[in-house]
């Protein structure tokens, strides 16, 4: 499902369609989360891709298209074929090579099932991660900073009209 | 050892002049024809300096009678060594410093007038200082080394000198023949001046013929050694194979030819053989070998002058056989009579010279065949060209006679009967070429309307002309023998002598003067005066005649025995050849590399752009496709894998190719 | 309940069974491939976007597979893939007010239109 939804992101001629169907695959990758013994992780991709991340890509696609549908001609640039060769190379490149590495080891259950184990090792306070709590306190910087880029880069200048629909 | 004033003195002789080409090259433009008083200035002291000097070493001023000998440090490196510039004057130095400024004195006064107006006066002057200070350089030298760099320094001024009026492409030639035939000559010189140096590990005359006589060197490699520095002198002296570029070197102006080429620069050759009297005397081949081509020299120049119509070749092709007259003088042994006859030669030759750029200056022509009848309305030039001509043809008692006469009676004394008869029978035809010269230009009537116009020279150019004949009579009595009857000394002979071990290893005896040969000597000489007024002032349509019945021979003797031919054919063409075929090699390999590279380059450049698409998307493309060669070339452990990726990357291609 | 036969059974136990962990890595391998395929070859810039977050899932899976199965990891994969999830976020802000910011001086979101830095 995961990676059919993918298909449809890149191959589907409205982009309102390839924005649903990422969020398909969205919720494809967080169904392997919970399968992974992470379903902290899980209740948190859903939130913020599924959730946010597709509103914010809707709003970007309100903002500048006429939802219709197109030809390929016109959504599909001259790389096609090239960047077609390129990925399969990359990932069948990456698929084996991952494959024939000796991992030595199965399905350990690894994973922190608990939210409080979860939440502790984020933090930086269980045993082993120490470092998380500087790379907590980072993210956070990292995310307020985005938020100002955000609103700087996209604010309106004096003078500018309102947005008024776009060209073709 | 010499006071310090007195070692300032010698060092202002060949200082001085320099200085005044310093002073002449960085204002010449300003002063104009000033220049010449400058120049003049200069000189003067010279003469007056080498005056001094003669006068020192030869006893009349008190605490000298010896040879003056000093080093000057030129450049001193303390703990590494220095390098001395040495100075020594004996009586042959002293000599030639004293005709080398004297002469170079009167040519600088002549050419105020004689060069007035011309575009480049004041280098003209500046140069022929240079050239002076250098000669002068070189009369002072006393080792090899030090000879070599003032030689050389000759040899440039000469270029520049004859190359002086560069506009005229027969000038410029002249003046590259010039100098790069006497370049063979000093590539000979210097390869021997090796020689000498790796074996006897110095450059200095006396030390070199000491080690010789000690026997620090074989007696081929020695007898070579000798012949390539005698090559030096045959080029700087114009002798035989090298003497081709003495005859063009008059494209230059004449006073110039009167300098160089008649008094000082030639004469560089026969010095250097006498300054290294006693490394040659060593050597009883390399004497030989000096008579013989001097001998040579001065019958086949002789030959050469006698149907010239040029005025000034003719007083060139004179010049080439006086100087082979003092080689032979040399070689036979006769150090005096050849050094007698160079002091001679300087005041007459000069005089010739000068007596025909006065003629060139009166009618703007050098062809003999234009002039005619000038005995009239140029009685000064007449006068003392004819007494130069008298004093050349050796007749007594012009000062020609006593050196010339001495070099053919050593030639019979030593029994050296071919050098003997081949140096009488070039009295013979010297006196009848120059005055067959004399004839054409002054007698009959004039031939041609600038020869009816001709008017006489002003004074600053007849002055020096009438001192140097004043001289060309007299300066032979410094050196009459005893033998001859006169109560006068041979001041010459005691002044200017062989070493005494050249003395000794030559083992000639002393000759009295012979009247006999004197004699034959003067008849022989009248003789070819007579001849040359028998066809030139009474029968001249006979002179017509013998041109056309043996024109074969004029045309072999104008061509100048066909030698210029002959090199042009072998030297030169192989020299044009590979300068041709150097400047092809440049022009297609070497520059055809330089612009395949800028070529190769534009072109790469313009592949390059074509990947600046501008698309961010293209940008990535490539970034992936890098990441995906990288991998593969640093997973090759992975077999099946970079297999994979061949067949992978073989199908692309066909898809790319059919455009799928 | 009736008795399920033994290879249903095992059939059944293979179904709920755990996937191998390379299972996992492949098919983050291909979420990555696809993406990147997208990514080079949409002309829509938001869609380009989208591949991206696609790119980035197919990581974050990775990293949290490994997470998982790596006995030596001690499960701090997950927290590493929390954080990423956090960066990405961030990054679509940013993106989306670039994207709006070109609209705006273009009135395009046409990635080809973009060339001013042709060479």
């Amino acid at each position: 499902m995961t990676l059919v939804s993918a298909l449809g992101v890149v191959l589907s001629r409205s982009v309102v369609h390839s924005a649903l169907f990422m969020s398909g695959s969205f919720l494809g990758v967080s169904g392997f989360f919970v399968m992974l013994n992470a379903p902290a992780l899980a209740a948190f991709q859903v939130l913020i891709y599924v959730g946010a991340v597709t509103v914010v890509i809707l709003f970007g696609i309100m903002f500048t298209q006429k939802p219709q549908v197109r030809r390929y001609r016109t959504i599909i640039n001259r790389q096609f074929w090239a960047g077609f060769l390129v990925a399969v190379g990359v990932g069948a490149f990456l698929a084996y090579v991952l494959s024939a590495e000796d991992w030595g080891g199965a399905e350990a259950g690894n994973g922190p099932r608990q939210v409080g184990a979860f939440g502790r090792d984020l933090l930086g306070v269980s045993q082993g991660a120490e470092i998380f709590t500087l790379l907590y306190e980072v993210a956070s910087v990292l995310l307020l900073v985005a938020v100002v880029a955000a609103i700087v880069v996209s604010r309106r200048k004096i003078g500018e009209g309102v947005d008024r629909g776009v060209r073709e | 050892m010499q006071t310090v004033g007195q070692q300032l003195i010698i060092t202002a002789i060949p200082t001085l002049p320099a200085l005044v080409f310093l002073v002449l090259v960085l204002t010449g433009r300003l002063l104009k024809e000033n220049a010449q008083y400058v120049a003049i200035l200069g000189v003067t002291i010279s003469l007056v300096f080498s005056v001094f000097a003669l006068l020192f070493v030869a006893g009349i001023v008190p605490g000298g009678g010896r040879p003056i000998e000093f080093s000057v440090n030129w450049i001193d490196l303390g703990q590494g060594g220095s390098f001395p510039m040495w100075v020594y004057i004996d009586g042959l130095a002293a000599v030639m410093l004293v005709v080398v400024s004297f002469v170079s004195l009167m040519i600088q006064l002549y050419s105020g007038a004689f060069m007035e107006g011309d575009k480049r006066f004041a280098w003209f002057y500046a140069v022929l200082n240079l050239f002076t200070a250098s000669m002068l350089g070189l009369v002072l030298a006393p080792n090899f080394i030090q000879l070599y760099v003032f030689w050389e320094l000759v040899g440039l001024c000469s270029y520049l000198l004859v190359g002086h009026w560069f506009e005229k492409p027969s000038a410029r030639d002249a003046a590259v023949k010039a100098f790069v035939v006497t370049r063979i000559g000093d590539a000979a010189l210097f390869v021997g001046i090796i020689i000498f140096w790796a074996t006897t590990g110095s450059v200095a005359f006396t030390d070199i013929s000491e080690a010789a006589q000690a026997g620090f060197i074989g007696g081929s490699l020695y007898t070579t050694a000798v012949i390539l520095v005698f090559v030096g002198a045959v080029g700087k002296s114009a002798q035989f194979p090298l003497h081709v570029w003495l005859p063009d070197a008059m494209e230059g102006p004449t006073p110039v030819s009167a300098l160089i080429h008649a008094a000082t620069m030639v004469a560089a050759g026969v010095y250097l053989v006498a300054r290294t009297y006693d490394i040659f005397v060593q050597s009883p081949a390399a004497m030989l070998v000096v008579a013989y081509i001097g001998g040579f020299t001065a019958l086949m120049a002789a030959t050469m002058a006698l149907v010239k119509k040029d005025i000034k070749r003719v007083i060139a092709y004179s010049t080439v056989s006086q100087l082979g007259y003092m080689m032979l003088g040399l070689g036979l042994g006769s150090y005096t009579a050849g050094i007698f006859h160079l002091y001679n030669h300087a005041f007459f030759k000069a005089l010739l010279f000068l007596c025909a750029g006065s003629i060139i200056y009166a009618m703007d022509s050098y062809n003999l065949f234009e002039m005619g009848g000038l005995r009239r309305r140029m009685p000064i030039t007449f006068w003392t060209m004819l007494i130069a001509g008298l004093s050349l043809s050796g007749i007594w008692p012009f000062a020609g006679f006593w050196s010339k006469d001495a070099i053919v009676a050593s030639a019979y004394e030593e029994q050296y009967y071919l050098l003997f008869g081949m140096a009488l029978l070039t009295v013979f035809l010297t006196a009848f070429y120059i005055f067959r010269a004399i004839f054409l230009a002054f007698t009959g009537e004039p031939r041609t309307e600038p020869a009816r116009e001709a008017a006489e020279s002003p004074g600053i150019m007849t002055g020096p002309m009438m001192i140097l004949a004043f001289f060309a009579i007299v300066s032979g009595w410094v050196g009459i023998p005893e033998g001859f009857g006169l109560p006068v000394r041979d001041y010459f002979s005691e002044f200017v002598h062989p070493s005494e071990f050249a003395a000794a290893t030559l083992g000639h005896e002393a000759h009295a003067f012979s009247f006999a040969l004197g004699g034959i000597s003067v008849v022989v000489g009248l003789l070819g005066i007579s001849l040359a007024y028998a066809l030139y002032v009474v029968r001249p349509e006979w002179a017509g005649e013998l041109a056309a019945r043996l024109s074969w021979l004029h045309t072999f003797l104008d061509k100048g025995w066909y030698f210029d031919d002959l090199y042009g054919a072998t030297f030169v063409r192989f020299a044009m050849w590979l300068g041709r075929a150097a400047r092809e090699f440049d022009r297609n390999v070497i520059g055809g590399l330089v612009g395949g590279v800028g070529r190769g380059t534009l072109g790469t450049g313009g592949l390059l752009q074509r990947l600046q698409s501008g698309g961010v998307q293209n940008y990535a493309l490539f970034i992936l496709l890098s990441v995906l060669i990288i991998g593969v070339i640093v997973g090759a452990q992975y077999a099946a894998m970079v297999v994979g990726l061949i067949a992978l990357a073989t199908i692309a291609a066909f898809a790319v190719g059919n455009r799928l | 309940m009736p008795q399920i036969p033994t290879q249903v059974q095992e059939f059944l136990d293979t179904l709920v069974a755990a996937p191998p962990l390379e299972g996992y890595l492949v098919v983050g391998a291909i979420l990555f491939a696809i993406g990147a395929w997208g990514a080079l070859i949409r002309r829509n810039a938001l869609v380009v976007f989208m591949c991206v977050e696609l790119m980035i899932n197919g990581v974050n899976l990775t990293l949290v597979a490994f997470a998982d199965y790596l006995p030596n990891a001690g499960g701090l994969g997950v927290s590493y893939a929390v954080l990423v999830l956090a960066i990405a976020a961030a990054e679509v802000a940013v993106g989306l007010a670039i994207v709006l910011a070109v609209f705006r001086s273009r009135r395009t979101v046409n990635v080809d239109e973009v060339t001013s830095m042709r060479g």
